[in-house]
């Protein structure tokens, strides 16, 4: 099943209007703003998944280099016996030399010589946020996290809207924020027979990507279709132990020495997607079952936000059937 | 799962003859002079005790100690909430003029037999007999070199009784020359018929004090063998249990794409991979590992994990709690 969705960026045409905006550079690497004088430089990110060949480097760093762009990072994987290539670049350019749709076209050029599965750019300061919605059920800890990081600009993206099987009233710390920021919230009861997936569709169809942050409802096949963008969840467990309801319960009662956290992408299969971030904490006879659900918590929060930063950065590729590259 | 009830009663015997040749050896602890005409050579002790919660039980303990001049340097409590269960291990030490061996199994029996302790285990580490295990492997034998070389260092405070293996090995092999040097038979056991081979097993082991399954791999230990050895076998999984059960779990992990692997050691039951777990170890692995590194990091972890617990079960910092899990101070 295709995980990352974003083929090519589309962003080029909505750009123009942002970019008088947003010209101005952010001071990467100690660059001058002083424009008379030299060019403003700002950052741009581009990840590349092909069939791999000989030349693919040669050509990807020459494009950068031919418009004036320094490349500060390169990572190139290629795997065993797989004869796929992976690249992710970061590099600095001056937009005047490089405008943003001719960075487009001229990376789809390389993608379409190469046959590439996945070519992505992406300028933090120009392109648009990425629009997320973020859904959950009844406990909030993960949401109030993302929230609070997404206030403190530590989560570059859009929250375009919050949906939820479990209603909030208005007086409560997460309702307060959210019309403070005047991000909808939209309370969608489900029930056995009806998962309401076709309205919970229509509420995120313009988003990029999905965050299921203590959602417990499994998201069907037709549903993930239709969506077609990647949906991320949070488990707070260390699959693939403790997949479904309670897992921290789980590993209390399995007298485990290590619990855990897992980030990965939703497919049909419950808790079996391809994982993302793991992360892991020590518990020993002194931990009772508060004391494991509470660690999780904390763990499902960083692992969390961890995830969603890595894919908001490019650094998240499909691996195989149900792995990821993870630059 | 712990099947020492109480062993003070059978140490008290060999204790006095061993007490002859240790009496003089006092542990440099915690800098105490050694000119025994002066003070007293204290040696340390460890003292597990497992029973029914009440009140006064911390109290009866560290009188005991106290009674006889043992200065408590340790100790650790534990009673899980709900559960009525009380836990303790204290490390002391005491001078073995005024408390001799076979008097302090005596005073702590008296206590247990108060408390109908469910546990409770004294150890004398300098006097007391090691403790006499058999290791077990197949084909893969880092485990047990690394055992064996730990051991060589005084790391692993145990008599290696034997090695058995459904692995033949050849004479010339590191291995072989090692055990040969130090004296440790090698038994090779092919794995034809499972019930004729525990009978043999159980023949070889029945005087150890546990056995360690270091990778020892599909041979399934029956129920009727862990009963009629009647004490604990410690095992290692390259996997972190509950996850990737059974063969091969570096390369299920590899196959699931987890970004964590780790390593479980765990006391064997009847079912596979599933006996309550004493101690676990993780690392990190990513899209740049390749199934030999997997392999590799998986390797590396057992042998800490299982050196791990080895070490804490010896130090007797292991014990059962609810029906399958452990306790580790």
């Amino acid at each position: 099943m295709m995980m990352m969705r974003r083929i090519i960026s589309e962003r080029a045409t909505c750009v123009s209007k942002n970019f008088i905006l947003r010209s101005s550079a952010s001071r990467f690497h100690g660059e001058s703003l002083d424009s008379s004088v030299s060019p403003v430089l700002i950052p741009g990110v581009h990840v590349f998944h092909c069939q791999d060949a000989v030349g693919i480097v040669a050509k990807l760093s020459d494009c950068i280099a031919a418009k004036g762009g320094n490349i500060l990072g390169y990572d190139v994987f290629v795997p065993e016996n797989n004869n796929v290539f992976y690249s992710r670049s970061e590099f600095i350019f001056d937009p005047v030399k490089w405008p943003r749709e001719q960075m487009s076209e001229d990376f789809q050029a390389i993608a379409q010589r190469f046959g590439a599965m996945n070519s992505v750019v992406r300028v933090p300061s120009i392109d648009p946020k990425y629009k997320i919605a973020l859904l959950l059920s009844k406990q909030d800890h993960c949401l109030v996290e993302m929230l609070h990081r997404w206030q403190d600009g530590k989560l570059p993206v859009d929250i375009t809207c919050v949906i939820s099987n479990h209603e909030r009233a208005s007086n409560t710390h997460v309702m307060r924020f959210l019309e403070r920021h005047g991000i909808p919230y939209h309370y969608v009861a489900t029930t056995k027979d009806n998962k309401r997936e076709d309205e919970i569709l229509d509420l995120v169809k313009d988003t990029d990507f999905l965050v299921l942050a203590r959602y417990m409802q499994i998201l069907s096949g037709k549903f993930l279709k239709g969506y077609g963008k990647d949906v991320i969840n949070i488990h707070h467990g260390l699959l693939p132990s403790f997949k479904g309801g309670y897992p921290a319960k789980q590993a209390f009662d399995a007298g485990v020495k290590l619990i855990g956290a897992t980030s990965h992408f939703v497919t049909e299969e419950l808790d079996a997607g391809p994982i993302i971030e793991q992360m892991v904490e020590s518990v020993s006879h002194r931990d009772n079952l508060r004391s494991f659900v509470q660690k999780s918590e904390d763990l499902e929060k960083k692992c969390l936000t961890k995830a969603i930063k890595s894919y908001c950065e490019l650094r998240v590729l499909p691996y195989g059937a149900n792995k990821t590259v993870v630059f």
